[in-house]
């Protein structure tokens, strides 16, 4: 209760003030007269009483003002006029308050920018129940199929294997699955009746297959309707039902209330809506496009449009597994290797099992050594953290830096400032006002800047995160990041806006204390100014010398990323980079057969070579470069692999013109041609890498080998060898194995399994589908892509073309972040070097205006001008030499951290090195320079005038 | 703001102006005037100490105060005691009685 009295009675002061203060007076004048009155009882005359009674009171203002302070409101009403004067100071400055503003906001708005990356990809959890009991079993980054590998190799599995997980999860809460990679299907959203409609236009987005569990173990509760559940996935062919996105509701739904149970159509097959997840929830795999939709595994070759991948026993390896921690193994060590153990053992047991009679004991060996690491999955599985975390680290410590610098400038302004102001401060420490009061207003008078600074900070790094979100989401619609700051990144951008404050502000405040009132109210102002002490001129130059350090760090960053990112593009890729288009599409997704693809592709080829402009035309499964591929083990007649030897090779099968096309050599025998049709001999081309690992002596041409997969088993012919491509990544050192087959040779039909019953009817082989055609243009390519549109449309108008772009952007995707980073580290070396450019000439300039008199007096006994320069640019130059000195070593040691993120040169480059010291000591010559011409320019009679 | 003999001994000012008002409600002037005379002129309390005390204590709800005319008809502030007030006076005085007690002994010994 107390507390509430004080605080309502100091808030009846604070707005009541015009009453408070009439009666304090009165009760003042009250006092005053029963004084007097008692006074004049005790037998003094009026007068004397008066005066006697004035004397005890002393000064009714000074009474009034003791009075005052008992209440806390006071301390507010000081804060308040502390704020208004520190507002009217800077008002006054309006140069200063700019320049502070600016650097800033600049500054701070850098740091929210990246941090509001950074805690969208690095830190958020997933949003779901105790995301810290979530494991991913292997690293579950990789995609696509696979067939050949040891069970959670590339962190996939098959589906029998986790049907048997998720059956019997041992030590864990549960165990669940889901398809690794969230192909696109073709989606038509339901008609007013409620009813899938075939004849509104389909919307391609990206579906994920999850198991029936899958919800229930990640512990995300939809927003309405239900979840999927063990009833949906029971049974392969069955459970038509689908989970939406809330960003898929919302905007290709519009959010339609009654969408749960209403059916869309996916791939053409109607599935009736059961539930709409929350706004934040992506899945447990974070990716750039997140999923629109979640539907059964059970639903698998509907929507991936395969034939089945759910059998018995065995089956292709295309799941991710993940699974929930008991209570125990998350909080102790031990029970988690239990966990790890069981794991370890189900999955050699199945090994064992599958490989039977015929395992060596070498295998047997190898196989008790097979573990599949329980990765936490706290925060989801994100291609985005794996692809720019370190990016966003480095660039976390670079803008950290530029604000360091930024502080340093601020503390020379405010120290200089603190120096002219010292008789201001002198005199009023003279009149009574406390030391404590005078930090106080030189503090509010920082956390004012450092506020308004990370105000305008927070606006721009929103417009800048949009524009990093931009880039780094290559064009795509919709990704799961929002430039807006959260509660996390307003708490962020408050806390470092008050260190900063607190950083460029407490020095300046202390030397102000400590200014004493009688040597500076009876010196003269320049005099005044010039007798700080060695102390106050060292704390200038050594935020100066800092600050030329951290450029120098800086800039050699900037120039290491800027390096690395020529040289990626410089190198030899081994193909065409310049005139080259290239684009996907997706026949299957427009309900063609296999058996309809040769016609097709013969029609796609002849009508696009006919477009003015062309060169040539070619179909092929993959890009001469591209991330995901299609690979298999091959097997060579001849020659024997060493134990564990992997013989894996990318594949790529290719129409008859794609070498000349993609502008990759031949450099023996021949390339694969438009003659090898489906009748003649099956012919295949390798690379040199595949020519020089399997047929060192020089003899590949003309002979076979044969793949594992066995759809396209073969044995295949080889008639030539072409040139080693950068096939998966501009930075591979080591060149990637690569088999390329005619498309036209692919077999009808799959291969039939030889333990299917007999009279099994095989399958058409979805191997004869292309995914993508290149196209070489005479001129600029992107310039062909509305008639390469056009002429597409006219040969099949519902055929998808899911992406097209030139050879040139697509190689660009893959150093996204090494453009990114050596953009963004060299504007901010930039920055930085200006920021102490502007430093360091306000330090020369204000320690000239210092020393005006003692300049004036020098050339007044006869010094000559280039003495008087290089008095003040040598003191210049010795703040560079030891800016440099201590530097160097300093950007060496800095520099080993990102040496893993450099491309074609070391960590220490000497040009990089090189040019950085020429760029920073022409910016400390140049600002020291004007200054040191102004000092040669003094006028020796205005300067003695002076004081 | 050295020590004075008229200053009071450091901390008992609220308790000397509780005891004071227990007798009767009072105004500033008569508080000052009764602590004088009551020390036989040994304290004396100015309104710069005595009234931001008086102020204190009616946050902190030890005291209250109203206007009201005077003996010789003008308008003033009395200022009385409250329930809160009274057991803070009796905490404070059994608190002193203890604190001097212990410090006689100490220049006795």
């Amino acid at each position: 209760m107390g507390i509430f009295t004080r605080i309502s009675a100091g808030l009846r002061a604070l707005t009541n003030r015009g009453r408070v203060e009439r009666e304090m007076d009165e009760e003042l004048r009250g006092f005053i007269d029963a004084s007097i009155e008692q006074k004049r009882r005790a037998g003094l005359t009026p007068d004397e009483a008066a005066r006697v009674a004035r004397i005890e009171m002393g000064s009714p203002n000074a009474v009034k003002h003791h009075i005052r302070s008992a209440g806390w409101e006071t301390a507010i009403e000081n804060l308040w006029q502390d704020t208004r004067f520190s507002l009217r100071g800077l008002a006054k400055s309006p140069g200063f308050t700019v320049i502070a503003l600016l650097s800033l906001a600049l500054g701070i708005g850098g740091n929210t920018a990246i941090f509001t990356l950074i805690n969208q990809v690095l830190l958020r959890n997933l949003p779901v129940r105790n995301p810290e009991q979530l494991v991913t079993f292997g690293r579950n980054n990789g995609s696509g199929i696979a067939g050949g590998i040891d069970l959670g190799s590339y962190g996939l599995f098959p589906w029998y294997f986790t049907r048997h997980l998720q059956q019997d999860p041992g030590p864990f809460q549960g165990i669940a699955s889901y398809c690794s990679f969230s192909d696109k299907v073709s989606i038509r959203p339901p008609s007013a009746n409620g009813v899938s409609d075939m004849s509104s236009p389909a919307i391609l987005g990206p579906a994920s297959l999850v198991s029936g569990n899958y919800f229930t173990i990640i512990g995300a509760q939809p927003f309405m309707g239900r979840a999927l559940n063990l009833t949906d996935d029971a049974t392969p062919g069955t459970g038509a039902v689908v989970v939406l996105s809330h960003h898929f509701w919302q905007h290709s739904l519009s959010s339609d209330p009654a969408i749960l149970g209403k059916t869309i159509s996916i791939n053409g097959t109607p599935f009736a809506v059961i539930g709409v997840m929350p706004e934040a929830f992506h899945g447990l795999k974070q990716e750039l496009e997140p999923p629109d939709l979640w539907a059964p595994i059970s639903m698998q070759t509907v929507v991936l449009k395969q034939p089945t991948l759910l059998t018995a026993n065995d089956g292709a390896y295309f799941l991710h597994v993940f699974g929930r921690l008991s209570k125990e193994a998350t909080a102790n060590q031990g029970a988690l290797a239990q966990s790890q153990n069981w794991l370890d053992q189900q999955i050699r047991a199945d090994i064992r099992s599958h490989e039977g009679a015929k395992l060596t004991p070498e295998r047997q060996q190898e196989i008790s050594r097979i573990t599949v690491p329980l990765i936490s999955a706290t925060r989801g599985v994100s291609t985005l953290r794996n692809r720019y975390g370190g990016t966003l680290t480095i660039l976390m410590c670079v803008v950290g830096l530029v604000l360091l610098i930024a502080c340093a400038n601020l503390a020379n302004f405010l120290l200089a400032r603190a120096a002219t102001r010292r008789r201001e401060i002198a005199t009023r420490l003279a009149l009574g006002s406390s030391r404590g009061r005078i930090v106080r207003q030189s503090l509010i008078e920082t956390f004012l800047l450092s506020l308004f600074g990370g105000l305008l900070g927070l606006g721009l790094a929103f417009a800048a995160t949009r524009a990093l979100i931009t880039f780094v989401s290559h064009g795509s619609a919709y990704i799961a990041m929002d430039p807006a700051p959260d509660a996390v990144v307003l708490a962020f951008t408050l806390g470092v806006s008050l260190l900063t404050g607190l950083l460029f502000g407490l020095a300046p405040a202390i030397i102000a204390a400590r200014t004493g009132a009688a040597a500076n109210l009876s010196a003269g102002s320049r005099t005044a100014q010039s007798s700080g002490g060695k102390q106050a001129r060292f704390w200038p130059k050594a935020l100066v010398t800092a600050q030329v350090m951290l450029s120098l760090l800086l800039l050699v960053g900037a120039g290491l990323f800027l390096r690395t990112l020529r040289n990626l593009e410089n190198q030899d890729y081994g193909f065409e980079r310049t005139h080259l288009l290239i684009a996907n599409f997706n026949a299957k997704l427009a309900g063609y057969k296999p058996s309809q693809t040769p016609a097709l592709h013969q029609q796609l080829l002849e009508r696009l070579s006919a477009l003015p402009g062309v060169q040539s035309v070619a179909l092929a499964l993959t890009p001469p470069i591209s991330a995901g591929n299609w690979s298999s083990n091959i097997d060579v007649p001849g020659y024997t692999p060493a134990p564990k030897e992997n013989t894996n090779t990318n594949l790529n099968r290719v129409s008859g013109t794609y070498f000349q096309t993609a502008g990759i050599s031949i450099v023996a025998g021949r390339a694969i041609n438009d003659a090898d049709t489906l009748n003649r001999q099956k012919v295949a081309v390798i690379n040199q890498t595949v020519a020089k690992h399997f047929f060192p002596k020089g003899d590949a041409v003309g002979r076979t080998l044969l793949i594992g997969i066995g759809d396209v088993k073969g044995p295949w012919q080889i008639v030539g060898i072409a040139r080693d491509t950068k096939s998966s990544d501009p930075r591979e050192t080591e060149t990637q194995r690569m088999l390329y087959l005619p498309l036209a040779q692919i077999e009808p039909l799959s291969a039939v399994d030889p333990t299917a019953p007999t009279g099994t009817v095989p399958e058409e082989n979805q191997d004869r589908f292309a995914g993508l055609i290149v196209l070489r243009t005479t001129g600029d390519p992107a310039h062909s892509i509305i008639d390469f549109r056009a002429a597409v449309a006219s040969v099949d108008p519902n055929l998808p073309l899911t992406k097209i772009a030139t050879i040139r952007e697509e190689v660009e995707d893959f150093m996204s972040h090494d453009q990114l980073i050596s953009t963004l580290t060299g504007f901010f070396a930039l920055l930085a070097l200006l920021l102490a450019a502007i430093g360091l000439y306000g330090v020369m300039s204000y320690n000239v205006v210092r020393r005006t008199s003692e300049i004036g007096i020098r050339i007044a006994l006869g010094a000559q001008k280039s003495v008087v320069q290089w008095m003040v640019l040598g003191e210049s130059l010795l703040l560079l030499a030891i800016g440099v000195g201590v530097g160097l070593p300093l950007t060496y040691a800095a520099t080993h951290y990102i040496e893993s993120q450099l491309f074609g040169l070391r960590a220490f480059d000497p040009l990089t090195f090189s040019i950085a010291l020429i760029v920073v000591s022409s910016m400390t010559l140049l600002a020291a320079w004007l200054p040191a011409r102004r000092a040669s320019r003094v006028d020796p009679m205005v300067a003695l005038r002076c004081d | 703001m050295g020590s004075n003999p008229g200053d009071v001994v450091q901390g008992t000012l609220e308790m000397l102006i509780l005891k004071t008002l227990a007798l009767e409600p009072m105004h500033g002037y008569g508080v000052a005037l009764r602590i004088e005379q009551v020390s036989e002129g040994v304290f004396r309390v100015n309104p710069g100490s005595l009234l931001p005390a008086l102020l204190r204590m009616e946050r902190a709800g030890s005291v209250k105060s109203e206007w009201r005319s005077t003996e010789n008809n003008r308008r003033a502030k009395y200022y009385m005691l409250t329930a809160r007030g009274r057991k803070a006076l009796k905490d404070e005085t059994s608190a002193w009685g203890r604190q001097t007690a212990a410090i006689a002994r100490i220049l006795e010994a």
